[in-house]
């Protein structure tokens, strides 16, 4: 990923509960020759207290650039809630969203997009689909533009 | 026996065809009293006019002598006149009296005696009369002393007289035969009368009954049909419900148990990786591949297998937890008295070691006795109790208060702490399978409430939570008195 104007390279924020997943995705995108600085989280609690700041606006992000990596079901909230946090945060709103998750409900996938989301990827149950998947969207991290959170 | 007829359906039918055969019997046997009535009158009638005719008969033809008599000895004109009017008188009164006896009578009359006793009678009369007027009176006297003449009027009046009372005796019979029939008439009229009387209002009362009992069972129907779609709306949404909460009980299930399913296979693969980079590195025995091959040994293959162990428990735990859930279930409830202060008191006691560990103080108010499933009961209200206590508040004293209040067959058990609370958006979330709400840094694995509210609701009742994040929680247990045997299980 090119870094932003003004030369911070982009944060992929992971909102994972599952470490096996968080790990695999992780060595698949790197895989792909993508770099970037990975900031995981396990629960949706400590996720949107890194996204918003301590102080909840989402102002502590300014002039940085994120992309959050989202998955539905975590313990502690839905994925659906941070999207909608995220997407309604003016510093936020911006910033691309990839939900990947194991749900192939269609309700759910048109919930997310009306909310705002980037890109819906469900998760392949088999491990090669899996694989190719987490690469091919390292690559297309690769070549995306991710625009500067204001 | 009669009473069951008379509270059947087709009594008021049976009544009225009965009451219909009694009329129509009385007007039969009246059209037949009639009828009789009618042929007495005539014979009556008849008997009457044959009386008079005979009488009149005799009656003339004594005039008829006395003017002879009269005649022959004083020589009067003035008696011939009587004499020739009742001469001619009896030829048409006995006539008509022969007409009459040939009519519908019982009469005997010995009709051809009488016309030649008669005729015989006049002749004597006449030839008396005849010699007189020629002046031989005493011939005349000597005819009339041969007494033929007395003879012939005796023999007359012996054959009139017994016409009269032979009428006379049937006159008697017949008007006392229709003295009979009017009896009866009256009778039949008067006790069919009676019972058609009767048997109206025996219809006329079980018609007005069979009315009220269709407007009663109108009446019923409408207001059963008024709860029926009530009972149909509450089952609706009770199935409705049971139905969702079936849906997605089936998609968490489903993606909690492939999650690690992804994890055993992708670490899987990623063990395959490290074999292989071990086996080139053995194989080639390079030693710039010496690095990479004691990654994998040291670092990615523990890892993966550490993994696939975490992965394949945790699947173990969903399987358990969802056959938990199923054999709860399957559980037959035994619905018994239970004392729900006791069964508290039971509880905390149990839990006395985390109440003093947290500082917590437990109220339990005044509880009712319910006839309910205690087993039931006591994972329903140890879990929430279990709860309460876990979920404190960080750095203040807890405070559990335990309530009760109720209408005539439900109650509600109230539970309510002053612990962290849970947010709006979480609170029918809470109740869902593996999943939690807030700060996770309590164990558990998003069972205690889902495994609450499904027991809850198998024993008829249903749980919900008013709370505010950061103040506390109230879960209210809404519950029948008595626990009845119900078809649904959850």
């Amino acid at each position: 990923m090119s870094p932003n104007s003004v030369g911070l390279p982009v944060s992929i924020v992971m909102i994972e509960d599952d470490e096996g997943h968080a790990t695999l995705i992780e060595r698949n995108i790197r895989r792909a020759g993508v770099n970037n600085q990975i900031v995981p989280f396990s629960n949706g609690t400590a996720a949107l207290h890194y996204l918003l700041g301590s102080d909840g606006t989402g102002s502590v992000h300014a002039g940085s650039s994120l992309l959050v990596l989202l998955d539905l079901n975590l313990p502690d909230m839905t994925g659906v809630e941070i999207l909608a946090r995220i997407k309604a945060n003016a510093h936020l709103k911006r910033s691309p969203v990839v939900v990947l998750t194991t749900t192939d409900d269609q309700r759910e996938i048109q919930r997310c997009y009306d909310l705002g989301a980037n890109v819906y990827i469900t998760k392949p149950v088999d491990y090669e689909n899996f694989a190719n998947a987490i690469r091919q969207l390292g690559l297309f991290f690769a070549v995306m533009q991710v625009p500067t959170t204001e | 026996m009669f009473k069951r007829f008379l509270m059947s359906a087709r009594a008021p039918v049976a009544l009225t065809i009965t009451g219909a055969l009694i009329l129509i019997a009385v007007v039969a046997v009246s059209f037949v009293i009639a009828s009789r009535t009618a042929v007495l009158t005539d014979d009556v009638l008849q008997a009457r006019l044959l009386r008079s005719a005979a009488t009149e008969e005799l009656v003339t033809l004594l005039e008829a002598e006395t003017g002879q008599r009269g005649y022959l000895i004083t020589g009067r004109a003035s008696y011939l006149a009587p004499y020739l009017a009742a001469r001619r008188h009896a030829q048409s009164v006995l006539a008509n009296l022969e007409r009459l006896s040939h009519g519908p009578t019982l009469v005997a009359v010995p009709i051809a005696e009488i016309w030649y006793l008669t005729n015989a009678k006049l002749d004597e009369l006449q030839q008396t009369v005849s010699l007189r007027e020629q002046g031989r009176g005493d011939e005349a006297l000597a005819i009339v002393r041969t007494n033929r003449g007395e003879k012939l009027m005796e023999g007359a009046r012996a054959d009139l007289s017994r016409v009269s009372l032979e009428a006379d005796r049937i006159l008697v019979d017949d008007l006392a035969a229709l003295n009979d029939y009017t009896d009866i008439q009256r009778g039949v009229t008067g006790a069919g009368g009676l019972l058609a009387i009767m048997f109206s209002s025996l219809s006329i009362w079980l018609l007005l009954r069979s009315i009220r009992d269709a407007t009663g069972a109108r009446t019923e129907l409408e207001s059963l049909n008024t709860t029926l779609e009530q009972r149909v709306l509450d089952r609706t949404t009770a199935l409705t419900l049971a139905n969702e909460e079936i849906q997605r009980f089936a998609y968490i299930v489903s993606h909690d148990l492939r999650a690690p399913l992804v994890n055993i296979m992708g670490f899987t693969s990623e063990l395959e990786v490290g074999t292989t980079i071990l086996q080139t590195y053995l194989e080639a025995e390079e030693p710039e591949q010496r690095p990479a091959a004691l990654a994998a040994v040291r670092q990615d293959m523990p890892e993966a297998v550490r993994f696939i162990r975490v992965s394949t428990a945790k699947m173990d735990r969903l399987i358990n937890a969802i056959l938990k859930l199923s054999r709860e279930g399957r559980r037959q409830l035994v619905p018994e008295p239970v004392n729900l202060g006791t069964l508290f008191e039971n509880l905390v006691a149990s839990l006395h070691h985390q109440v003093v560990a947290t500082n917590t103080s437990v109220t339990i108010r005044p509880l009712p006795t319910i006839h309910s499933d205690r087993l039931a009961l006591e994972q329903v209200f140890g879990n929430l109790l279990d709860n309460a206590l876990k979920y404190l508040a960080p750095g203040r004293p807890g405070n559990i208060i335990v309530s009760a209040e109720g209408t005539r067959d439900r109650i509600v058990v109230s539970i309510a702490d002053n612990g962290r609370g849970i947010a709006e958006q979480d609170r029918e979330r809470v109740f869902e399978l593996f999943r939690r709400a807030g700060v996770q840094d309590k164990q558990g694995e998003g069972i205690g409430l889902a495994h609450t509210r499904a027991l809850v609701r198998r024993l008829g009742g249903d749980i919900a939570v008013r709370s505010e994040f950061g103040v506390g929680s109230e879960f209210r247990v809404q519950l029948p008195r008595s626990l009845q045997d119900r078809s649904i299980a959850s």
